[in-house]
């Protein structure tokens, strides 16, 4: 079968069956709350034509950004130092440690506390969740690396932020980008539970919103299915960062 | 560092650029400011959607069209526990809010320094059970599973009340707190007996064809009590004037709502698509069938009624019962329901 086959008819089929079985089974089940698939394609068509479905896209993808990009900032330097000096992750390792496995939802009370309810308190809880998965694969990226670079690198005289630089940040940069792309999913993951907060715009809110809406439970898995489609597309442009140099050395060949 | 270049200018002009669009398309940014520009320190008001909060909306909306300027911020939440946090969290930021009576009580009594100045609603509840049950009368309920909102919803005093009359106690069945959304779809599955809650919730559920009213609040305790105004100490002692402003609105479009049927159904549609994003004719039902189903008029806090309330929230084991209605409730913003009059004010058709 030839790869255009294999990677675009098969899903396609897949997407097929998945959607008759939904229709099939809101049919037989007679539910007259949960949507078949084309209500649900109606609940997106009256949002984009009102202009909302743009609207909570782009918010959701702001507020991700911000909080991704900063504990990309945050994570990814203080994994490093903490792979790298013993002390520091002794000291620190224990603590992010009991932080990590806190739900974003538990935190909310302290960021309504913090930041009231204005874009900045969801963008805290998704740095929240994605910060953790980051440093923690920079910081065993760097422990995991092979003693031979380092060596190497000592013989040619390197050390200090020299050393960090050329050879310590290139050797752990494919497991790091790893890491990103799993914290990555997670940012995205935690969008609804962080637009809980009273926030008026975002596909979270959009899931949120519509449970208070009375009957329109069409428009919920609408926002589901929209979460479910920009995490897809999420996913390829990272899988992109894999055709660079830098970050393809370190991958198997299959 | 080819890698780290193209990410870097990459996410730069993402960010640039995604929030550009946030600002434009949901912060209005770059929207020409209106108004006359004097803006009045906007007072961060916290309600949720449902109709036990309607004079919120209904205030802010009469007052934006008369007055054409922000009276409040009205400050929309989707569930309690946000609304409570934000309130009792950032009091500078929401000074006032809708809240659950008894929950008004419970804090003042953990010692948050808040106030009862008026109420939101009076009835407005209901018992609703599945169609097709064999539930008809309250000693039916025996050994049932109820769904109420949640600690401290006056729901649960009310069925507390209900079932002493009957001769039977909270024993006899079983509450479970679920957020009030999540009720209609849980009747109609028969994961429940029976829900109660606020308003529009049980409309839905009779709306919609499965569900029954078991009992409406107002017809076993009329002049049901459910949310109140509520506003921080600190609020009283610098903002007197705007909640003075807010207090007298609330009674006055009370006061319109209950005018006339076409008030309400005025109130419902623009309610509905501009500030709770529901489809207009749920509010319409449960603002109308019956048109006493939830009322807005008489809206003074009166000490015997919370007394009342006080009671039997300790008896259920809600309240401690060491706050008493002068320390939780100032009813002297309150202006006397019978002279209160309602803005000359009829929707644009």
């Amino acid at each position: 079968m030839n790869r255009r086959v294999l990677h675009i008819v098969l899903p396609l089929v897949t997407g097929a069956l998945l959607l008759t079985s939904w229709h099939v089974a809101v049919k037989l089940s007679g539910s007259d709350i949960f949507p078949t698939p084309q209500q649900v394609l109606a609940g997106l068509g009256e949002l984009a034509q009102q202009g909302l479905l743009l609207k909570y896209i782009v918010a959701s993808l702001f507020r991700v950004s911000w909080g991704f990009i900063a504990a990309v900032l945050v994570g990814v330097p203080l994994g490093l130092i903490l792979g790298w000096f013993r002390p520091a992750y002794a000291a620190l390792n224990p603590f992010i440690q009991i932080l990590r496995p806190i739900s974003p939802i538990a935190w909310i009370p302290v960021a309504i506390l913090w930041f009231g309810v204005k874009d900045t308190a969801p963008v805290f809880l998704i740095f929240l969740a994605s910060v953790f998965p980051i440093t923690v694969s920079s910081m065993a990226a760097v422990q995991n690396m092979q003693q031979v670079y380092l060596r190497a690198a000592q013989n040619f005289g390197l050390g200090g932020l020299e050393l960090f630089r050329r050879v310590i940040f290139p050797a752990a940069l494919p497991q790091i980008i790893t890491g990103i792309r799993i914290a990555l999913g997670v940012a995205w993951l935690v969008v609804v539970a962080a637009e809980m907060i009273a926030v008026n715009s975002g596909l979270g809110y959009l899931i949120i919103d519509a449970r208070n809406a009375g009957k329109r439970y069409d428009l919920v898995v609408a926002g589901m299915v929209m979460i479910g489609l920009i995490g897809l597309v999420l996913d390829v442009l990272v899988r992109r960062l894999e055709k660079f140099d830098e970050v393809r050395w370190g991958y198997g060949q299959r | 560092m080819k890698l780290i270049r193209t990410l870097a200018i990459v996410l730069t002009l993402w960010l640039l650029g995604i929030t550009a669009m946030h600002g434009g398309l949901n912060l209005h940014w770059f929207a020409k400011t209106t108004g006359d520009g004097t803006g009045e320190k906007t007072f961060g008001v916290g309600f949720l959607p449902v109709t036990c909060h309607l004079t919120c909306p209904v205030t802010h909306f009469i007052n934006k069209e008369m007055e054409h300027h922000d009276m409040f911020q009205p400050m929309r939440f989707n569930g309690w526990p946000e609304l409570k946090e934000m309130f009792i969290g950032r009091s500078k930021d929401m000074p006032a809010a809708f809240i659950l009576a008894p929950m008004a009580i419970a804090l003042r009594e953990q010692g948050v320094k808040i106030k009862i100045v008026h109420l939101g609603h009076r009835d407005g509840s209901a018992v609703m059970v599945h169609k097709d049950s064999g539930i008809f009368q309250t000693t039916d309920l025996r050994g049932k599973t109820i769904a109420v909102p949640g600690r401290y919803a006056n729901q649960r005093i009310i069925i507390y009340r209900e079932l002493k009359k009957a001769g039977m106690t909270l024993d006899d069945v079983k509450l479970l707190e679920m957020p009030p959304p999540d009720m209609p779809a849980a009747l109609l599955s028969h994961s429940v007996d029976a829900i109660t809650s606020g308003e529009p919730f049980m409309g839905q559920a009779e709306l919609d064809g499965y569900g029954r009213v078991l009992w409406q609040a107002k017809d076993v305790w009329p002049g049901f009590i459910s949310c109140v105004l509520a506003v921080h100490e600190d609020a009283i002692r610098d903002h007197r004037d705007e909640i003075q402003r807010l207090v007298n609105g609330i009674a006055s479009s009370g006061k319109w709502i209950d005018e006339s049927m076409s008030h309400r159904m005025d109130a419902a549609q623009f309610v509905a698509t501009n500030y709770y994003n529901q489809n207009p004719r749920l509010l319409s039902f449960v603002l109308s069938k019956p048109p006493d189903r939830v009322t807005y008029s008489r809206l003074k806090p009166l000490q015997p009624e919370f007394e009342e309330i006080e009671r039997l929230a300790k008896e259920v084991g809600m309240l401690q019962g060491t706050a008493h209605f002068e320390d939780y409730a100032d009813d002297t913003f309150a202006p006397d329901p019978a002279k209160v009059q309602a803005p000359h004010f009829e929707v644009k058709k």
